[in-house]
This record gives C-alpha cells, structure tokens and sequence, in this order.
C-alpha cells in the first residue's frame, strides 16, 4: 500500500508536470534565476577572498640584523619567535644570499655594480622574514622584536611599510563580508518570495484537480506528496541547468579573470569544483525545503473542505 | 442507512440554512430531497459528506451506521469513498481522459493496478460508455460527462449514491437518460437520495420525495410529487 502510494505520487507527479510543461518550464526558469543569483554573490566572495588572501600572503615582517651581528645570534632570535603562537613562518636570509639576491637584481645598474666591485666584502646583513597566522598578529610580533634584548642586534624592522595597508586590508575584508552578508539576505528573501509565489500559482492552477482529489476520497498526504515531489523535480532540473549555466559563464570569464588579477591566483573552476558539493548541494536543499513549506502552505486551504 | 437527528446548521454571520431537521433514510432507498434555492438541500447533501459539520451543540448525523457528526479529519477519505457523490457540474479532470477519470477514484485509495484495469471497464461498460475510455471530457456530451461522474462516484461500490442536481446541466433526453442510469443502480441496491429542483425529473420517479422550505422539512411522501 506504502510503496503503491509514493509510486502513484511519483507518476502523478510527473503526468502533471508533463501536462503543464508551460508552468513547469516556468518553475523551472525562476528556480534556476534563483540559483544564478545566488551563485553569482558566490563568485564575488571567491574572487574577492582570493584577492585579499593574495594580499594577506605578501605581507610579513623583515628583520635586518646589524652588520656584526654573528649567525648564532641570528638563530637564538629565531629560535625564540619560533615560540610563539602567532608566528606561522619564520625564513633566514643569511648574508650571503642577501648580497647575492641584490647582486642578481641590480645586475642591470651599472653605477650600483661599480660600487660593489669596489667594496671589499659583503655590506648587507641577515635578514629574517617572519609570517603571521593572522593579520590581527603583527602587533603581538612586533613587540616581540621589540624586546630590550635584540634592540643591540637589530638594524631595522621592516614593517612599518605594511601597517596602513595590513589596516586598510582588515577594514576593507569587514566592510566587503558585512556588504556581503547583506546582500546574501536580500537575494534569500527574494528567492524564497519568488519561489513560494511560484508555487502558490501552480497550486492556484490545480485546485480544481485538488477539490476532486478531496471529493473522491485522496488523503491530504496524497494530495500534498505529487505537488511536493513535482515541485522536487523543478528544483533538481532548475539546480541542474544552473550548474550548466555557471560553467559555462565560468569557462568564459576565467581567462578574463586571470589577465586581470595578475599575480593573484583567482580560479573560480577550481573553487567550485573542490566546493561543488557543499555550494549547489545545500542550495538544492534549500529549494527541496523552501518548496516542501511552500507547497504545505499554499495547499492549506484547499485541503480544509 | 442515513439518519439526520435534530440537526442545525447555521452559516456565518448568522444564516440559519437548517433547523432542526430529522430525515431517515432506510437502506436501497430511492430519495428525492427538493426544494427552492436556498431551502437547504445542498446543506443536507455537504453535511452527509462531512463537507459542512453540523452546528456543534445539538443534533447528529449517522451514515451507514456510523456517526459522523464530530468525525475526525483524517476519517474523511474513508467516509468520501463508502458515498458516492455526483454534482451538477460533473467534476471531472480536463486533463484526464475517461478512463484516467474513473481510474483516479481508486487510485488515491491504494487500489492495484491490475485491479483498477479489471473494475474501471466494467463500471463503464454499466453506464454505456465502454468505448470512450481514451476520449478526454471536452470531447464528450454532457450526459456524457455526467456518465462518467457516476461511473467515478460507484467505482468504490458505495452503499450510497448521492447526486446533487446531476441533471441541472443536461436537456431533457440526456436527463431521462441520467435519471434512468440512477434508477438502475438503485435496482441494484445503492440507496440513491438525489438532491433536485427539476419539477419533470422528480415527478416522473414516483418514488419517495422530502421537501425543503426555509430549512425545514415541510413534507415527506412515500410516493411524492414536486409540489412547490
């Protein structure tokens, strides 16, 4: 009887989907507008995370030793910020490779060269870069640095450079996940006024099927399940063309996206690949659910008589 | 079979359709319940199918033995399918065909498919429309239609039949034909209690008629005529 029962639904479901494929393809459109909305705030998240986490990766604190400062000293202060919380990565520069990473960039300046080949050894210093697990970390480091014990050792910090745009970058990452935020709800709201309303109109053009339903002896739960499962079906199609579209809009726009971001690694297929589950699943879910209460509400009244 | 026992029904704001009306159906029981509009026939046929329910402090309603004054939501479905129930303008899905139609009764029930393939051709074959099991209800007659509506409303076997003006769209041939098929399934044992203003049809019965006015039963013939 149980199992008679869904798959009469089932095929009743689809029969008025067939037969009202004008309303259904309608459905369908909206849900997946619905979807494509929703999907683009999607890509503007991923693309602005991905340009402020580019951002946040170049920024570090540079430590430039005192010429005379020995190489186990050097190790001591890294061995000690190395303890702490905050720091992430800590990498050593020694001399060396800090002259020879000068030499290489400046080998194109011919006054800079000569001046080298003058000098008798090498005037640069030990460097250490240190990287924060998080922007709201620096400060903790930098007093750190501060302490009374290195101030022989230390030439310079170079930090300062950062601090206004490690603010600007923080107030910038609030204000766009607050705008975000906002928007999200405002596309929430009109999707579930949009789909709601939909289904109400299909419910509207089936009361007559409904009051006959109730007339000839149909439980409410067998009236509801065939709207409900139709109403399914939509949100899957619909899910399914709006994963189309976006790839498609994607495959398009990622080449564009790549010359415009330079340095910055902005792979929105990739994204919604590794994503792909968690995006479009718990939007189907969403749909499943909005459409189920939809459904239940607007068939309410008919089911009273 | 139907007893009505003190029974009111009273429709906001304050529109009394029945007063206190007893009425007592005995069982294969061909019924004619006539009167003007407004005299509350069509109350006492949406009462009998729990439509309506009864003003709640006094009266009762018992159908086939079983007392549905207060009945439960959920027990409606069971109730729709023991009364078979014919209305004037037939019902039927547009979107369906014949077949389709008379088939859904016994589908939103659970019936099997293969019982519905063996019972839906032979209540059709009952009211002469054996060959039109694919054609879609545009495509019929009126008494056509009305043929497939009663075929739907005895597809369950229902004890009761009850048609509420079934004959109010048709022209006189095509509700001789009607009232025919009802007197047929009445010959059958169904307690037929048809609800109609139709002086001709009534009259042409000589079978038992109760008489509405202003919600009361003003008159009840074994053998009665349309007299109003």
């Amino acid at each position: 009887m149980f199992l008679i029962t869904i798959k009469r639904s089932t095929a009743f479901a689809i029969q008025s989907f067939w037969r009202n494929i004008w309303l259904s393809l309608a459905t369908i459109f909206i849900i997946a507008l619905t979807f494509l909305s929703i999907n683009f705030l999607v890509v503007i998240n991923a693309i602005s995370d991905s340009a402020i986490s580019a951002v946040k990766n170049k920024i570090d604190v540079s430590i430039y030793f005192k010429q005379d400062v020995r190489e186990s000293k050097v190790a001591e202060v890294k061995s000690h910020m190395e303890t702490l919380p905050q720091v992430e990565k800590i990498t050593y520069i020694s001399p060396d490779e800090n002259f020879a990473v000068f030499k290489e960039r400046r080998k194109d300046d011919e006054m800079i060269q000569e001046v080298l080949q003058e000098l008798a050894g090498n005037p640069l210093s030990a460097i250490l870069i240190i990287k924060a697990k998080n922007l709201s970390d620096y400060p903790e480091i930098l007093k750190a640095i501060d302490n009374p014990a290195y101030t022989d050792l230390i030439d310079k910090k170079g930090y300062d450079d950062h601090q206004a745009a490690i603010e600007n970058i923080n107030i910038i990452t609030k204000n766009v996940k607050k705008g975000a935020l906002i928007i999200t709800i405002m596309f929430i709201i009109i999707a579930i006024l949009i789909v709601f309303n939909t289904v109400r109109i299909a419910i509207f053009t089936h009361q007559q099927e409904i009051s006959i339903m109730k007339l000839v002896g149909a439980t409410n739960g067998f009236i509801r399940s065939p709207f409900i499962l139709e109403n399914i079906f939509s949100g899957i199609i619909a899910c399914g063309l709006a994963i189309s579209v976006i790839y498609f809009l994607l495959s398009l726009v990622q080449p564009h996206l790549n010359n415009f971001f330079v340095g910055v690694d902005v792979n929105l297929i990739g994204y919604f690949n590794s994503n792909f589950i968690i995006i479009f699943g718990s939007q189907l879910l969403g749909i499943i659910i909005l459409n189920i209460i939809s459904s239940s509400l607007a068939l309410g009244k008919y089911l009273k008589v | 079979m139907i007893h009505l026992i003190n029974v009111t029904k009273t429709f906001e704001p304050n529109t009394v359709a029945l007063k206190n009306i007893n009425l007592h159906i005995e069982p294969g029981e061909f019924v004619s319940i006539v009167g003007q509009s407004g005299s509350g026939k069509t109350t006492v046929a949406r009462l009998l199918i729990s439509e309506i329910k009864p003003d709640s402090e006094k009266g009762k309603i018992v159908v086939g033995g079983w007392d549905i004054t207060n009945i439960r939501h959920r027990q409606i479905p069971m109730l729709r399918r023991q009364i078979g129930v014919v209305f004037q303008d037939f019902k039927l899905l547009p979107k369906k065909t014949v077949f389709e139609n008379v088939a859904f009764a016994l589908e939103v029930s659970g019936t099997p498919k293969s019982r519905i393939h063996q019972i839906v051709p032979q209540v059709l074959k009952i009211v002469d429309l054996a060959d039109k099991l694919n054609r879609y209800p545009q495509e019929l007659s009126g008494g056509e239609k009305q043929r497939v509506a009663i075929a739907r409303a005895l597809i369950h076997r229902p004890k009761i039949l009850l048609a509420d003006e079934p004959t109010g769209n048709l022209d006189a041939i095509n509700s001789k034909e009607i009232v025919d098929l009802l007197l047929k399934i009445n010959e059958f044992g169904t307690t037929v209690v048809l609800v109609s203003h139709d002086k001709d049809v009534v009259n042409g019965l000589k079978k038992r008629v109760i008489t509405l006015e202003d919600g009361e039963v003003s008159q009840d013939q074994k053998v009665g005529k349309y007299v109003i």
